[in-house]
């Protein structure tokens, strides 16, 4: 049960020829792929293509009714592996992940696909997680193209052009048998639009009318196979693509009256450049422009004659690439030179080498690219000091007075969270024993490594967190402590960090988060997903409930693991004397504690229909949540540095000696009972209750109810007249 | 508003969770049934909660015979022309990063706040100032529509989206309809309480979000006449004080007299007298203020009888029951979280007894096992009963090794400040006594790092007030070690 539910908008899906379909382009890529006669889909999760992972999801029964297999895969080498089908039958297949990091995860099985080449069309649509809104370091996908021959689709990111280069790039790949990268950047995932939609074609081969199995020993990454395959991508392939993209116009050419200056760019860029052009009154809000431009919707490879052609006839052209290395205007200044075109080639010279290229940086870069050309002949509306001042009409003194004022706003955990009793408690426990070195890892708990909980020191990837704590466990004053997320472990986590480490004899401690879901990419179901009725523990109770299906345990104790505890986050005084006895134990080998707790917006997803269903059927219902007294409350906000929850807040201080804001809770709490655990595990203060809110009482409750309500009533009159005689 | 030659462009700053995304699908829709194209994007980022999302959309009438436009997807400097955040501080920060120009952009924003996590986890105040923002937002805006759409939203139990289509449209900054984003909500479970937040949001945006100008409650405190006994003897007595000491004496007097007895507030009152003979600034008196609201709320320590007393005030119920929004008659259950430990039994006790009680380790072994964690249910009769037998403990309050220990305290900090001998060092050392607070551990902490600046201050006679603030805020970061430059005695132990 993903964060985000596609059950409407996958109904577009089954659009056919001629009808309009708006919606987001990862929508409108799943739309190209069922009209391409996609056979088999999958990936892996993580942001900006979660939420294409999502609409497959969603999108089972159109699937099912083509004949499209998917797989939500255990990994992105998985995904990757499974393009295997391509190699010896002509199915087109389509896996996607996030970039870099799942093309490095899946490089082994790329880079063995791009050698054995293909037969059927395989595409992996990579979300290219680069500039701002990015989660990962940042890196270029380009750079795994090149060194593997895969060719990397970067088209205009408008529905149109987005849906047409899909059909476009699984029949480059048939004609180069060559795999493909289709590059969609942030904003191009989420960009929204229409086109006119085709029927859906079903695949030729599936469960029903199966391949004839065929063996091609030369596919094979043997040797001698291995060198012929090396000869062959430069001998027979990358010609071969060559030609596709040149016969089918794949990169576009937009003329302009300028026809001695011209523009090169990634499809993926075009529309900063018209925006940057229009602003500069050189081109139209349509597109038509005075300046000519070379749109590379092929980022790789590079077409030789096309270049030729459009930078014979140029004295200047401008090249614009997102990212560092500068790997297409090395590409482009060989090409040229190679042939002798004397065009003086700009780029990273005037355009910075790191970051996105945003509409502030083209304005300023084809601004600084006309002046630096010396074309008085192209008249501009803006100038370049114009531009420059563009960037912020903010006086100096006022930004600075601004940004000492403004909040960061890390992603933190949400409201309920249950990592953050697990953080709590860590960090409690790291008040008695001394500072700790973490091994982090990749998942809603990276968000530990900030404030309020300033725990971790290093990130590796995605279930590396013990991996990585295993050249640091010799050096350090206590056992080496790693923490990874349930996604991680099942993802890399269980092979390269816990059957490693046991086999090394790793007398440190792996606290793995079972949230039951992979909850920082949206919510994805995992293996370790139970039944929701009986999802693992969370405020419910205290004590574990899980023991009849595959989990985490088992696969550790299959592995080897010989010491594993499971305790519910949320008891945050087990949790501390369970990781104090693995930090201090005398077993030898891996301890492994697995804390468990349902993802807190699942959760909300799954539980509140039912209480709604319960409260308007009449059924008794208790709801709890938080208070804090602001006559008690000292304003000293110890519980928000011991958990960072949204809900826990600060308000005016009610008291006219007191300055300082109390702690507030509001009205978001979900009553996760954090706060008062805390309380008591911390010794914070006497401000925290738990308010519990009955509805459709019982006669008993009312009964008990009104006694209650009675005597107190008396003494509240009682003590209302006392008052009045001690205070004027 | 709308340019011959070109697109709206719209960028949307809000949190994550707040509903940015469902509001920027009513834009589409809005745009889409007014027959324009409309182009959105957005960095929604993961699924956690917290952090800054930002949306950008463009807008652009069609034509029937010309082809879709090419729009941007980045919101750029020089080039917005409807910013909208939904909180103050991201108005705030879309200033900062240059997208409000002041020849182009109309700034619309709910100005409530949502504090970030540093500005939380603070020991004292880190909240931001507020005011600063509103102040560049009239500055920096072509125009600036700001109100409470919080408050709005609350009140009429919906989302801030709502509210903010409501400022969108009343802002006239986009050429569709109001009944065209009207018609969008009309529909779904939440429809009556999104039109109802949006109506009010659009008349408040239309009239340039000023709305009605109520001029800040800012009338100068006066003192009340006396309604009984205790008031004819006391409000003579403040009145003859300083002005600007009226108020604080007032609340001060009121405490102590509530939290022990008269005798008890005449004690402050006379060493409020010897600060005001002491201060400099005969003017305001700021010495004798400052110094006395942090000694009034010293002496008024939180020790066990206190915080049973607080705890059953006449009007916390109520008070509890329109926090929790608990409806008229619905039973509601309040389930404490205190954790008594030894430090806090022993204070409690006479003072040879309460030193006792914690050098003897059997005693303390023997009586840990009654205290520890415990969650009381205070709406329960029995609860009451006790907690109420405990705030009348407070009775004997001034033989209790707690009330010792903290009056030792109290009187070195005070006379510290009454002996210094500049007006800048006093209000340096007055200002310590905020330094007083929580329970616990906290506790200790802050009252052991201000005695340790006492001692510092002791032991080096050159120091100056802006060092004693610089150890003050050095003082209050919680997670560091504390240690001011010279050698300390040794510090208090925890009452």
């Amino acid at each position: 049960m993903a964060e985000r539910s596609f059950t409407e908008e996958v109904k577009k899906l089954r659009a056919g020829e001629g009808e309009v379909f708006k919606g987001e382009g990862i929508l409108a890529i799943t739309k190209a792929l069922l009209q391409s006669g996609v056979s088999y889909v999958g990936g892996y999760q993580g942001s900006p293509i979660s939420h294409l992972m999502d609409v497959l999801n969603d999108a089972q029964d159109i699937l099912g009714d083509l004949g499209v297999h998917f797989e939500a895969n255990g990994s992105e080498a998985t995904a990757a592996a499974m393009l295997s089908a391509s190699i010896n039958y002509p199915l087109r297949g389509a896996v996607t992940w996030k970039s870099t990091v799942g093309t490095n995860v899946a490089s082994d099985a790329l880079s063995n696909l791009a050698s054995s080449g293909v037969t059927g069309g395989a595409m992996v649509i990579v979300g290219e997680d680069y500039g701002e809104g990015s989660s990962i370091m940042q890196e270029r996908s380009y750079a795994f193209a090149m060194k593997a021959q895969m060719w990397l689709l970067d088209p205009r990111p408008n529905l149109p052009s987005i849906v047409d280069m899909v059909g476009k790039g699984f029949e480059l790949s048939e004609a180069s048998n060559t795999p493909i990268f289709y590059m969609m950047r942030i904003r191009g995932c989420h960009v929204t639009g229409e086109f006119i939609a085709r029927d859906n074609v079903a695949p030729e081969y599936h469960s029903q009318a199966p391949v004839t199995p065929n063996r091609e020993p030369e596919k094979i990454i043997l040797p001698p196979f291995v060198y012929q395959q090396e000869r062959e991508k430069i001998a027979e392939r990358l010609p071969a693509a060559i030609r596709f993209i040149e016969e089918h116009a794949l990169n576009e050419i937009f003329p302009g009256r300028y026809d001695s200056v011209g523009i090169i760019t990634c499809g993926g860029s075009y529309n900063t450049v018209i925006r940057a052009l229009q602003r500069q009154g050189l081109a139209d809000v349509y597109g038509e422009t005075d300046i000519p431009i070379y749109c590379l919707n092929v980022a790789y490879p590079l077409i030789p004659n096309e270049l030729v052609q459009f930078c014979a006839s140029k004295e200047q052209v401008l090249v614009l690439e997102e990212g560092q290395p500068e790997y297409i205007e090395q590409g482009i200044q060989t090409v040229l030179r190679r042939q002798d075109v004397q065009t003086r080639v700009y780029g990273k010279d005037i355009m910075p080498m790191a970051g996105e290229y945003t509409g502030q940086v083209m304005l300023e870069g084809i601004t600084r690219f006309i002046s630096e050309a010396s074309r008085e002949d192209i008249p501009l509306k803006l100038s370049l000091e114009v531009v420059l001042g563009t960037e912020t009409p903010v006086s100096d003194e006022d930004i600075s007075r601004l940004m000492a004022e403004l909040p960061p706003r890390p992603a933190g955990l949400c409201t309920g969270c249950p990592e953050r009793p697990l953080f709590s408690a860590i960090k409690q426990l790291q008040e008695e024993m001394g500072p700790f070195h973490i091994s982090s890892d990749i998942g809603c708990h990276s968000f530990a490594t900030a404030a309020p909980f300033n725990l971790g020191n290093t990130i590796m990837g995605y279930g590396l967190s013990l991996a990585s704590s295993s050249g640091m466990r010799h050096a350090l004053p206590h056992k080496a402590i790693s923490i990874m997320g349930d996604g991680g472990f099942w993802h890399n986590g269980l092979t390269s960090g816990v059957t490693s480490a046991v086999f090394n004899e790793h007398d440190g401690l792996l606290i793995v988060i079972d949230n039951g879901y992979s909850a920082a990419t949206g919510g994805q179901d995992i293996p370790s997903l139970v039944e929701p009725n009986l999802i693992a523990t969370t405020l419910d109770s205290s004590q574990p409930k899980r023991d009849s299906w595959q989990t985490i345990e088992d696969a550790c104790r299959g592995a080897g693991v010989k010491w594993i505890r499971t305790v519910s986050t949320y008891n945050i005084a087990a949790m501390k004397e369970t990781l104090r006895s693995a930090l201090t134990t005398d077993a030898p080998g891996l301890k492994v504690v697995v804390a468990e707790g349902e993802c807190m917006l699942n959760r909300q997803r799954r539980v509140k229909p039912l209480i709604r269903q319960a409260v308007s059927e009449g059924r008794r219902v208790e709801r709890a949540r938080f208070y804090i007294d602001p006559e008690t409350c000292t304003g000293d906000h110890g519980c928000i540095r011991l958990s960072g929850c949204p809900s826990l807040t600060i308000r005016e201080n009610p008291d006219p000696l007191r300055s300082d804001p109390v702690s507030y809770v509001d009205n978001s709490c979900v009553g996760c009972g954090v706060c008062g655990t805390n309380a008591h595990s911390a010794v914070l203060c006497p401000s925290f209750s738990r308010v519990e809110l009955v509805d459709n009482p019982t006669a008993w409750d009312r009964m008990l109810n009104a006694t209650r309500v009675r005597v107190r009533e008396w003494w509240r009159v009682r003590d209302r007249k006392r008052m009045a005689k001690r205070q004027f | 508003m709308s340019r011959n030659d070109g697109t709206i462009n719209m960028v949307i700053a809000a949190l994550g969770g707040e509903g940015g995304g469902v509001l920027t699908n009513w834009l589409i829709m809005a745009a889409e049934q007014s027959g324009w194209w409309c182009q959105s994007t957005s960095l929604a980022g993961v699924a956690q909660r917290t952090g800054a999302t930002i949306y950008y959309l463009e807008f652009m009438p069609r034509q029937s015979d010309m082809p879709p436009p090419v729009m941007s997807l980045f919101p750029a400097q020089g080039d917005i022309d409807i910013a909208v955040a939904s909180e103050i501080a991201e108005a705030g920060r879309m200033i900062s990063r240059g997208f409000i120009s002041p020849d182009k952009s109309v700034l619309i924003a709910s100005d409530h706040r949502v504090f970030g996590i540093t500005e939380k986890s603070a020991t004292g105040d880190g909240s931001v100032d507020r005011d600063l923002i509103l102040e560049m937002g009239e500055r920096y805006g072509r125009a600036f529509i700001h109100f409470d759409m919080s408050e709005i939203v609350q009140r009429h139990g919906t989302v801030i989206s709502a509210a903010l289509l409501g400022a969108i449209a009343g802002s006239g900054a986009l050429p569709f309809e109001q009944s065209c984003f009207r018609d969008l909500l009309s529909s779904g479970g939440s429809a009556g309480a999104n039109l109802s937040a949006f109506d009010e949001s659009f008349r408040q945006a239309q009239s340039g979000g000023v709305g009605e100008y109520v001029p800040p409650d800012i009338k100068a405190f006066s003192l009340p006449v006396a309604s009984n006994a205790l008031g004819e003897r006391w409000l003579p007595r403040i009145a003859d004080l300083p002005a600007g000491l009226q108020e604080m004496a007032y609340h001060s007097v009121n405490r102590l007299i509530d939290y022990q007895d008269e005798a008890y507030a005449e004690e402050w009152l006379s060493r409020v007298s010897a600060l005001i003979d002491r201060d400099l600034d005969r003017e305001s008196c700021s010495l004798a203020h400052e110094a006395g609201r942090h000694l009034a709320l010293w002496m008024a320590f939180e020790d066990i009888p206190r915080v049973a007393q607080l705890k059953v005030r006449p009007d916390r119920e109520s008070m509890i029951r329109s926090e929790v929004k608990a409806a008229a008659g619905q039973p509601v259950k309040v389930a404490e979280f205190f954790h008594p430990r030894i430090e806090e039994v022993a204070a409690l006790l006479p003072v040879s007894w309460g030193s006792a009680l914690l050098k003897s380790q059997t005693a303390k072994r023997w009586l840990s096992r009654l205290l520890g964690p415990r969650t009381l249910r205070t709406d329960r009769v029995s609860m009451q009963v006790l907690l109420r037998g405990l705030a009348s403990v407070r009775r004997f309050r001034r033989s209790t090794f707690g009330y010792a220990h903290e009056r030792k305290m109290i009187d070195r900090w005070y006379d510290a400040v009454l002996s210094a001998d500049e007006h800048d060092m006093a209000m340096a050392i007055a200002a310590l006594g905020g330094m007083v607070k929580g329970y616990g551990e906290t506790r200790y902490r802050t009252t052991s790092r201000l005695m340790q600046i006492l001692d510092y201050v002791e032991h080096s006679p050159d120091s100056d007030s802006s060092a004693i603030t610089a150890l003050q805020i050095a003082a209050m970061e919680p997670e560091s070690n504390f240690e001011p430059g010279r050698a300390v005695s040794s510090s208090p132990e925890p009452a």
